[in-house]
């Protein structure tokens, strides 16, 4: 095919006939990727433009002038700073707590030889398919009985309900690719259980407890929709930010949203020079 | 479980076990139970027990002036047992007055008014919509990324890809409120153009329509149809795109007889993701509505909860949209001939 | 270390309702290497797992230096596994695997280190102890396995077609490798392969099987020369087949008759007339005959002649059934075409009852 000899993204199977002249599919296809980058970033810039407005509501086409003032008054806002924090505990609380449930819920499903384990696998990943709302809501009722009122606590554990499946398929998916062979050849040397899950399995595993680790932090920490049915009269940072809709708007959101788009921006060119840097030593063995 | 045993002996595998089983019990199954009980009944008081009450306090009355007047040892006695069962039975009404007692019965899912169940149908309408859509939009880009591109290229488009998709899902719905406000970015376009004015304020209220809230679900969710796609479509031979065109297929036959059938499972995925997070969205039409236009199906749910206090309906609306996500699921199961495990990869 | 004899007595292997291996008995003597041969799925695996006690038997025992072994986890066994795929562990270092049963026994740091040293200089690996078993090259990962077994002292050494991986030349190099290990430790080496050539040249006795069945244990020269079964003719070595049914017999003889004429040859099953039999000639034990006075004559058509070194391989139709001969290599056959006159002794010959051939 001629996908690298064209040097464009795209070329369309059936292209290579019609190598002379312009290739319109490959037009078409450069043209709908363009637009559609077009789509997702132009509302992030329009956003995170509005933080640098002088003007009092946020906007890019009243534009008075350059300023940095809502950056000092998000620095100011105890809300907002006692808001991350929470958001902070909750998410340092949804990962000691998912992990550990993944892990298991991982273990069982990848040898559970009966027909209950497509049932609980089922199970296990039900909190995926439902919507956020309802994790929240039936956390909130269940503990109601036991006068658990909402706040963090429950915030916690109706995160955790979700962001353990995903770290139980993280880990499950890992499993999947463990030579078995190598437990057998720990047992055969002697190993007891423990010395076999702490030499051969958690090593084996550190990669992905390290992914799941991240991505259940950044789950918890964005999360909204289970959040605001579960936290009570406590705040995360998000459901600060939701609260804030309701009333008055100000540009301080733009500038967390900046913030946030810097992290990311940040987070993921270290991503791609990491990977790379990994690449290169993997070709260079 | 002897495998799990022989593998991480009895004290590690008692510690998964229990761990599941809490994470089953404590945080999935039970929690629902409770949600579906609490839909299940309604507190009453029972206003006709008033009136009852007034009659046997009437009757107490009476019997106690029959009592005064009464001059047989034995009548007054068989009266007194009289007097005695009806003071009990007032106080036992009495009790029953003051703490309401809870009725058992579907009264809760019945009792959606013609304008909440107007509502629940409008968010799943749009929500069907938005998926619809998204699918659309996301299939070509998933497969060209995924099989077109070169290697360095497509890294970079899955980059680009991530990076929205990492932005927290308010402040993206955020970016559009301020692109639909009154005096938005498009409002002050026409404006420019003079078609509008701030002043007259002719200005097109796109807030106060419920297209604003697609647009947003869209913009929020389309995401989470690109990536399921791409991973199933990625694992695709490239061979068989090339053996198939080798064959003579057109592009289109192509598709439906090779990319698609490869690639249902991640479309059956992205589907379920995406209508189940925009019937459920709760942040997007709070936002994008901020009280101007109606309210979205989530926000009644948060509204019994939150402001009318009245959890029985809560719990009966929110396990209906339950309902509709599951029915969903099942559907593209079987619309995409996929198994549980295939969809939760 | 030394060795120790492996006996099973009695053991059957049921998986659900299949047979991996029936009621079969052995003895591996002490010390010795044993080789477990046949085809794949013909239960040989199963045999070594039943010893290494990764499963425990259906029926019957199996004892290590006398004491049984039942309800003895691999853990509790003195046996050392070395896996088809080597199973070394990709993460730690080449003497961390090494060490690694001593670490499992609880021995500190340095002891362990040491000792692991050692046995990477045993198998010829000084310099890689650092280095992780990805940066070696198949031979050594080989060595590392083999360390990594010989570590925890075992008495018996269990290994499941280690070689299978490695290419022509380094296999060969590591048979003589592994003999002379063995010889140098005296571990009971139980050596598990389909590789009749690796059987052949490393043991000194081999147990053939097929179907969950062992058809014969013996030394290699009993396994050649004296096959008990028609599958151990035939999977063992190469072998000629004629088949008919027996005319006469008497007990160091049979006369067969063959739609090629009879044969005369050894009475190996003590065969009476009028059974079906099975006559095995070795090709290297047939000739052309020229002026031999041969027991046995047959008459084929020459096909073709493949030059194999030292030898040649004549390729015959007789009646028509192939029938190979082997002869030095000498530049008379050149000339061979036609219809050419076969023989070979009835000392070389040997009858047997009729049964399963191997089918490869």
């Amino acid at each position: 095919m001629s996908t690298q000899a064209a040097g464009g993204i795209a070329v369309a199977p059936g292209a290579a006939a019609q190598s002379r002249g312009i290739d319109w599919s490959n037009v078409v296809l450069n043209a709908y990727i363009l637009l559609f980058f077009v789509y997702l970033f132009a509302p992030l810039l329009v956003m995170s433009l509005a933080a640098f407005n002088a003007y009092d509501y946020p906007s890019v086409t009243q534009w008075r002038g350059w300023t940095l003032k809502w950056f000092d008054a998000l620095a100011g806002d105890q809300r907002m700073i006692q808001g991350l924090l929470n958001s902070l505990v909750v998410a340092l609380g949804v990962i000691g707590i998912s992990l550990p449930l993944g892990l298991s819920g991982a273990f069982v499903l990848t040898r559970l030889q009966s027909r209950a384990n497509t049932l609980l696998y089922a199970v296990l990943v039900s909190p995926l398919l439902m919507p956020g709302i309802i994790l929240g809501i039936s956390t909130l009722i269940f503990w109601k009985r036991f006068d658990v009122p909402g706040g963090l606590f429950l915030t916690v554990l109706a995160q955790a309900s979700f962001i353990a499946s995903y770290s139980m398929l993280l880990f499950m998916a890992r499993l999947q690719r463990q030579d078995r062979d190598l437990e057998e050849a720990a047992q055969d040397l002697g190993a007891s259980s423990l010395l076999l899950f702490r030499r051969i399995t958690l090593p084996f595993l550190a990669p992905t407890i390290a992914t799941a680790a991240v991505i259940a932090f950044l789950q918890s920490i964005e999360n909204y929709n289970t959040t605001v049915f579960a936290i009570g009269g406590d705040w995360t940072l998000v459901t600060e930010i939701g609260s804030r809709f309701r009333f008055g708007l100000s540009p301080e959101i733009n500038v967390i949203g900046v913030i946030f788009v810097a992290i990311t921006i940040v987070a993921a060119t270290l991503y791609v020079l990491f990977r790379k840097r990994e690449l290169m030593a993997a070709r260079a063995r | 479980m002897r495998d799990l045993v022989r593998s991480y002996g009895k004290t590690l595998t008692t510690i998964f076990v229990a761990l599941v089983c809490f994470w089953v019990l404590i945080m999935i199954v039970l929690p629902q139970a409770f949600m579906i009980e609490q839909s299940l009944w309604t507190m009453q008081r029972d206003s006709a027990l008033g009136v009852k009450i007034d009659r046997a306090y009437a009757d107490l009355a009476t019997m106690n002036y029959d009592l005064g007047n009464a001059r047989d040892e034995s009548a007054k006695t068989a009266l007194q047992a009289k007097i005695d069962a009806l003071q009990a039975g007032i106080s036992d009404m009495e009790q029953r007055e003051t703490k309401p007692h809870k009725i058992y019965g579907l009264q809760n899912y019945t009792a959606m008014s013609g304008l909440h169940f107007r509502i629940f149908v409008k968010s799943i309408v749009y929500a069907l919509a938005v998926t619809v859509l998204a699918l659309l939009v996301c299939y070509p880009l998933a497969f060209t990324i995924a099989k077109l591109a070169t290697p360095q290229r497509a890294a970079l488009l899955l980059l680009g890809l991530v990076i929205p998709y990492a932005i927290n899902e308010l402040l993206r719905v955020y970016a559009w409120l301020m692109i639909l406000d009154y005096q938005g970015v498009i409002n002050s376009a026409l404006e420019a153009l003079g078609l509008v004015s701030f002043q007259d304020k002719t200005w097109v209220p796109f807030l106060e329509y419920s297209g604003s809230v697609f647009v947003a679900l869209i913009y929020a969710y389309v995401l989470f149809m690109v990536f399921p796609i791409y991973n199933t479509v990625e694992t695709l031979d490239k061979n068989q795109l090339e053996a198939a065109e080798d064959l003579g297929g057109s592009i289109w036959r192509t598709h439906w007889r090779v990319v698609i059938p490869h690639a249902k499972p991640g479309i059956a995925v992205g589907c379920i993701m995406t209508f189940m997070l925009s019937v459920g969205s709760y942040s997007v039409p709070q936002i994008m509505t901020r009280g101007k236009s109606g309210d979205w199906f989530s926000q009644l749910i948060y509204r019994q909860f939150f402001e009318t206090q009245s959890w029985n309906l809560g719990a009966a609306y929110a396990f209906s949209l339950v309902l509709v996500c599951l029915v969903f699921i099942l559907l593209m199961m079987k619309l995409f001939g996929v198994g549980i495990r295939d969809i939760a990869k | 270390m030394h060795g120790k004899n492996v006996e099973l007595d009695k053991v059957v292997m049921r998986f659900g309702g299949f047979t991996a291996v029936q009621q079969t008995s052995l003895e591996i003597r002490a010390g010795e290497f044993f080789s477990i041969l046949g085809p794949s799925g013909c239960g040989k695996t199963t045999i070594l797992r039943m010893v290494s006690g990764f499963i425990e038997p259906s029926e019957g025992r199996v004892r290590i230096g006398g004491d049984d072994m039942g309800g003895r986890g691999p853990a509790r066994r003195p046996t050392a596994l070395i896996f088809q795929n080597l199973a070394l562990f990709p993460l730690m270092s080449n003497w961390e695997n090494v060490a690694f049963g001593l670490e499992a026994r609880g021995l500190d740091k340095r002891t362990r280190r040491e000792r692991a040293y050692e046995l990477l200089a045993l198998v010829g690996l000084e310099g890689k102890e650092a280095q992780r078993p990805g940066a070696l090259s198949g031979g050594q990962r080989q060595r590392v396995a083999i360390a990594r077994a010989l570590a925890v002292e075992p008495a018996v050494l269990l290994l499941d077609e280690p070689l299978s991986a490695l290419d022509l030349k380094l296999r060969q190099y590591m048979r003589a490798e592994l003999k002379a290990i063995q010889r140098k430790t005296g571990v009971t080496f139980i050596f598990i392969t389909h590789d009749q050539g690796e059987a052949l040249t490393m043991s000194d006795r081999i147990a053939v099987m097929r179907a969950g069945v062992v058809e014969q244990v013996g030394t290699t020269d009993e396994i050649y020369d004296r096959p008990a079964t028609p599958f151990v003719a035939t999977f063992v070595g190469e072998n000629n087949v004629l088949s008919g049914t027996v005319a006469e017999a008497d007990a160091a003889y049979a006369r067969i008759e063959t739609p090629l004429g009879p044969v005369r040859a050894r009475n190996q099953d003590a065969l009476a007339a009028g059974q079906r039999a099975m006559v095995f000639v070795r090709p290297e034990r047939a000739s052309l005959v020229n002026g031999h006075d041969l027991d046995n004559r047959l008459t084929g058509r020459f096909e073709r002649r493949d030059l194999e070194g030292s030898y040649v391989n004549l390729f015959f139709t007789v009646g028509d059934q192939p029938f190979i001969v082997h002869e030095p290599n000498l530049d008379r056959q050149a000339a061979l075409e036609g219809e050419v006159r076969l023989g070979f002794q009835a000392d070389d010959a040997v009858a047997m009852r009729a049964g399963a051939l191997d089918d490869a």
